[in-house]
């Protein structure tokens, strides 16, 4: 589903973020990528949902290389993939419910399906009862509840989710952990990038690895750290 | 579809436009301001044309004949001037209409019109009445009149001693439309400068916002019309502001106006002018507000 071909990425400053990167990652599949802070983790996923493009190489979703998609498709493609950060990004104007009905009204759904996929997908993430409360009246972990039921209230085929826990408190962050599994379980492939040396050694599943910018590391199960 | 984004995208810029509460005040306050600086620039300028014009109205130029020259000879002269293309009106008074009226700015003064009743013959002359197109024609006229073929028939021309206040009023006349015209540019470029910082900052604010709907795979167009039509409410509203502003100010300037404008004062003028000064206000309003509002967005837009 995801294919990274020889991509390097160096931004302006002569600043080298990724090299010489070759990885697959399969439909259905959940994989790890950590690494320390600056080691390549962000710049990779933002290839992946085409924040940023390589210098070097090509990355390709479902064998299309995302480099040749123009800036006018680009809100298309982009809907394939729910995105969930570390600063959850949620519009503050907006209730629960508006943020994720926004994610169907741009990318054309219908009032009926809005008004049906919605409440139904905060629920599943346990918001049902929190939809009409604002961001800000909302605790970090159910923020990034709230980013989880927008980016898959559109069925997405990837979920990338940058640091989701980072701001989290354990028993949020073991929440979200707990949510992605479940998307993973329903078929979704998910990509995790953390530092979070506990839930990376719970999950027991595919983690790479980078540091300064190279993979150093893949392993079908793997630990946060890399036992010799 | 088409009409569902529309649909859409007006109840978001309708939700951000008083969502954002104070943001929204701010930047309608001063497009108001703007605008009404804008409007009462040009409204002080047309009422100052208006006064003006009424002024130039009543300045004209006497040709007075000698009384022994027939009505018929006078007529005469009134069709050959009727060619000069400086002149815009010629009237002619005779003798006796003078007198009338003459009698009519004495009144009912009885020492007058004893006086009159004692001379027995009428003293008055007969005359042309000229108005010219500019006042700074009236020289022109004078003179071309002064020296023409016709000129042993004239007894005297009024405009030797209207002269200086003919020129000062025209130099004056020149000067108010300078001035004006100046300032009105200057505050309406000052206007515009205003407002589009005002909307930049407004959409500096939402400028995380761009980023977030980008991500979750909204369209440009998409991320553009609320603003688009935030804009459109932010003008709307102010030109409402300002149309209030303007009428409590025409009422608070009407004393000084009363009876220089033909028809009253400038009350009178900001209801007789009603919709074209609200149709200006909304239009420049939401022109303003749009215009600004895409040139700001614009930069935040390129990925």
């Amino acid at each position: 589903m995801l294919r990274f071909e020889k991509v390097s990425k160096i931004y302006p400053g002569d600043f080298l973020a990724l090299e010489d990167i070759n990885l697959v990652i399969k439909k259905g599949e959940f994989v790890s990528v950590v690494g320390h802070s600056g080691s390549g983790k962000s710049t990779l996923l933002k290839l992946v949902y085409a924040e940023e493009h390589p210098t070097n190489g090509h990355v390709y979703f479902n064998d299309r290389p995302l480099d040749e998609i123009n800036r006018k498709h680009l809100p298309y493609y982009r809907r394939n993939i729910g995105t969930v950060f570390q600063d959850f990004k949620l519009l503050p104007q907006k209730t629960a419910y508006e943020n994720v009905a926004y994610a169907l009204e741009v990318s054309d759904g219908t009032e009926e399906e809005i008004k049906e996929l919605v409440p139904e997908i905060l629920d599943i993430v346990g918001m049902g009862n929190k939809m009409e409360k604002y961001p800000r009246q909302l605790s970090g972990g159910e923020q990034q509840k709230v980013c989880l039921a927008r980016a898959l209230v559109r069925k997405p085929l990837i979920i990338i989710a940058d640091e989701p826990t980072g701001n989290l408190d354990p028993t949020s962050t073991w929440e979200i952990v707990q949510l992605l599994l479940k998307i993973n379980e329903m078929g979704t492939t998910v990509l995790l990038a953390s530092h979070n040396k506990s839930i990376v050694d719970k999950l027991n599943l595919r983690v790479v690895e980078l540091e300064r910018g190279k993979i150093i590391r893949d392993n079908a199960k793997g630990k946060y750290e890399h036992k010799m | 579809m088409k009409f569902t984004k529309l649909k859409r995208t007006f109840k978001e810029g309708l939700d951000n436009f008083y969502r954002n509460g104070w943001l929204s005040f701010a930047t309608v306050s001063v497009l108001a301001i703007s605008l009404y600086i804008i409007s009462v620039t040009i409204i002080l300028g047309v009422t100052a044309n208006i006064v003006l014009r009424n002024i130039q109205d009543k300045i004209n130029v006497s040709v007075y004949f000698n009384s022994d020259v027939a009505e018929s000879r006078i007529l005469e002269i009134k069709d050959k001037l009727v060619g000069y293309q400086e002149i815009r009106s010629i009237d002619y008074v005779s003798k006796d209409q003078a007198l009338e009226q003459f009698k009519k700015l004495g009144g009912n003064n009885p020492s007058i019109s004893q006086a009159l009743d004692e001379l027995g013959d009428n003293p008055l002359l007969s005359a042309l009445v000229i108005k010219a197109k500019t006042p700074d024609q009236y020289d022109i006229i004078a003179k071309a009149i002064g020296s023409s073929s016709f000129s042993s028939d004239i007894s005297r021309i009024d405009f030797e001693e209207n002269k200086t206040a003919i020129q000062r009023l025209t130099s004056i006349i020149k000067i108010v439309e300078q001035v004006g015209l100046t300032l009105g540019i200057v505050f309406v470029f000052i206007g515009i400068l205003i407002t589009f910082n005002a909307i930049r900052l407004t959409m500096y604010a939402h400028k995380q916002e761009f980023e977030i709907m980008r991500l979750v795979g909204a369209s440009n167009i998409y991320i553009r019309m609320p603003f688009v039509f935030e804009g459109i409410f932010y003008g709307a509203s102010s030109a409402l502001i300002v149309l209030v502003a303007l009428y409590a100010t025409s009422r608070f300037l009407s004393p000084i106006t009363q009876g220089s404008i033909s028809g009253g004062d400038i009350v009178s003028f900001y209801f007789g002018h009603f919709f074209t000064i609200f149709g200006s206000l909304i239009l420049s309003g939401v022109l303003l507000g749009t215009f600004s509002g895409i040139i700001a967005i614009r930069r935040y837009l390129k990925s």
